[in-house]
């Protein structure tokens, strides 16, 4: 998976992330969308309101409510993905709607409703972050107001090295995973789950390829929203 | 899927544009909006294709499994073809189990490219009796700006005649390609303002009544038909819309044959 060099299988080194493609505007009839590939992950988010809040028990008095769907096509993934409830997306849904949550000035929009529907139509590793940073740019895209937009990134193991961004065959051979959602204008942090074996060491290596990785992919970011596909 | 308020403003609205044979995005009566056709385009499925007609945008993959073939069919495999109109493609459609709206999208395009014979079910055989291939074909709307019906099935059979049979995945034999014998194309029909029009948008799908859909294949036979919504309709309006479908098939299989 890795060589003595630290050369990874698919050439890049350890510290190096997948091929990124932004673009806005991809959903016609919504407020604000967002297709985005990352190695061979594409993710198609639409963003739609601030519409009314129903049924009204959803409804808060002083914000706007964020109702995050996250979910996989069944064409996504090598063997067919069967529609419908699993709890995976739900929880995916949950963690992406609780980092989303913490950037939007819901305030702003009480009583109100916005629907975020991150679709993933093809799958490779690092689906949750791929649809979180493509869903704090389809709200940017729908003029939506955020205190900063959203960076999601993972970084693991393999063969003992520490290594960011991980593609399909590492994964599959991975040792950890620690995906991060980073605020890129401050370092904060809004997302943060971990599984697998990490030393501490590791775990200050890992965090640190994901903050670097932030500012590179938060270029991207503003360059699709400022007009222009980026490459 | 909400049915939003029909504004009885748009409904007039389409009357008056209809007494002139105008339409509200000043197309022709039976002109299509423009099309894009693309396949091969989503890296985990065996078959793909992306259609776009104005805003509406769709996707279809085509997927394999290994399946027992039925006791009274031992030497055919099966075809099964689904629609799901996610929250993504519109602010009216919601989440949960699939909406009789989609359900209807998804049994309309399998009759037409079913009972068409496009797909030699016998040639999906592995072992009789014990092993057969199942495609699957899922369809997926991204944008629904409206006629998602035609845009589903120019995408279903677009993606199913360029699909690899992952056999070597499988471990029985080498990839091949699915065998796709015809092409059947629908086109679909809405009154709109007391008329036919073709390839209806989502403003003039709200604003009107019912609308059908014809499928044809290769010679023009007819593989699959449905009637949708309120409405009544007479032999002579659907002659014309028929007459309209020969020639409308005849260019869109065209498009998909030279792909």
């Amino acid at each position: 998976m890795i060589d003595e060099n630290g050369v990874r299988a698919d050439g890049r080194g350890p510290g190096d992330i997948r091929p990124i493609t932004i673009e806005t505007g991809v959903v016609p009839v919504a407020d604000g969308s967002c297709r985005m590939t990352w190695g061979t992950n594409e993710a198609i988010v639409a963003v739609y309101g601030p519409m009314e809040a129903h049924p009204r028990k959803i409804q808060r008095q002083d914000r706007a409510v964020l109702d995050v769907a996250y979910n996989m096509a069944p064409f996504s993934t090598t063997d067919r993905m069967r529609p419908g409830f699993n709890r995976r997306s739900r929880e995916v849904s949950k963690v992406t709607q609780d980092a989303l949550e913490s950037v939007v000035l819901l305030e702003l929009y009480p009583r109100s409703k916005i629907r975020i529907s991150i679709e993933i139509v093809s799958a490779e590793a690092g689906t949750r972050c791929v649809g979180l940073t493509a869903a704090s740019v389809a709200l940017a895209d729908a003029g939506i107001p955020m205190t900063d937009l959203v960076v999601s990134v993972a970084s693991g193991k393999i063969n003992d090295v520490v290594v960011c961004d991980l593609n399909k065959e590492e994964d599959n051979y991975g040792e950890a995973d620690l995906p991060m959602g980073i605020m890129p204008n401050s370092g904060e942090l809004v997302f943060l789950q971990m599984d697998g074996d990490l030393s501490q060491d590791e775990f200050k290596q890992a965090w640190k390829y994901n903050m670097d990785a932030a500012q590179e992919i938060h270029k991207l970011m503003v360059e699709a929203l400022n007009g222009g596909d980026s490459q | 899927m909400t049915i939003p308020i029909v504004p009885k403003l748009l409904r007039s609205h389409l009357s008056d544009l209809a007494e002139r044979d105008a339409r509200i995005d000043g197309r022709g009566r039976w002109e299509g909006r423009e099309l894009e056709v693309q396949h091969s385009i989503l890296p985990r499925a065996e078959g793909s294709a992306r259609v776009r007609m104005g805003d509406t945008i769709v996707l279809a993959g085509v997927k394999f499994q290994i399946m027992t073939p039925y006791p009274d069919r031992p030497n055919q495999g099966g075809l099964m073809c689904s629609a799901e109109v996610r929250p993504v493609a519109g602010r009216n459609w919601e989440s949960g189990p699939p909406s009789p709206e989609s359900i209807e999208l998804g049994r309309v395009v399998d009759r037409g490219i079913r009972e068409s014979g496009c797909i030699d079910v016998d040639s999906l055989c592995i072992i009789p009796g014990e092993k057969a291939w199942q495609v699957i074909l899922d369809l997926f709307a991204i944008s629904d700006d409206g006629n998602l019906f035609d845009a589903f099935a120019l995408a279903g059979i677009t993606a199913l005649r360029n699909a690899t049979v992952p056999a070597e995945r499988f471990e029985v034999g080498e990839d091949y390609q699915l065998s796709v014998s015809k092409t059947p194309i629908m086109c679909s029909y809405h009154r709109v303002g007391g008329r036919f029009v073709f390839d209806a948008t989502a403003r003039e799908e709200l604003g009107g009544d019912e609308r059908i859909h014809i499928t044809l294949g290769d010679d023009n036979n007819v593989h699959s038909l449905q009637k949708g919504l309120k409405g009544i309709f007479s032999a002579d309006e659907f002659t014309e819309i028929m007459d309209n479908a020969i020639e409308r098939t005849e260019k869109l299989r065209k498009i998909v044959d030279e792909l």
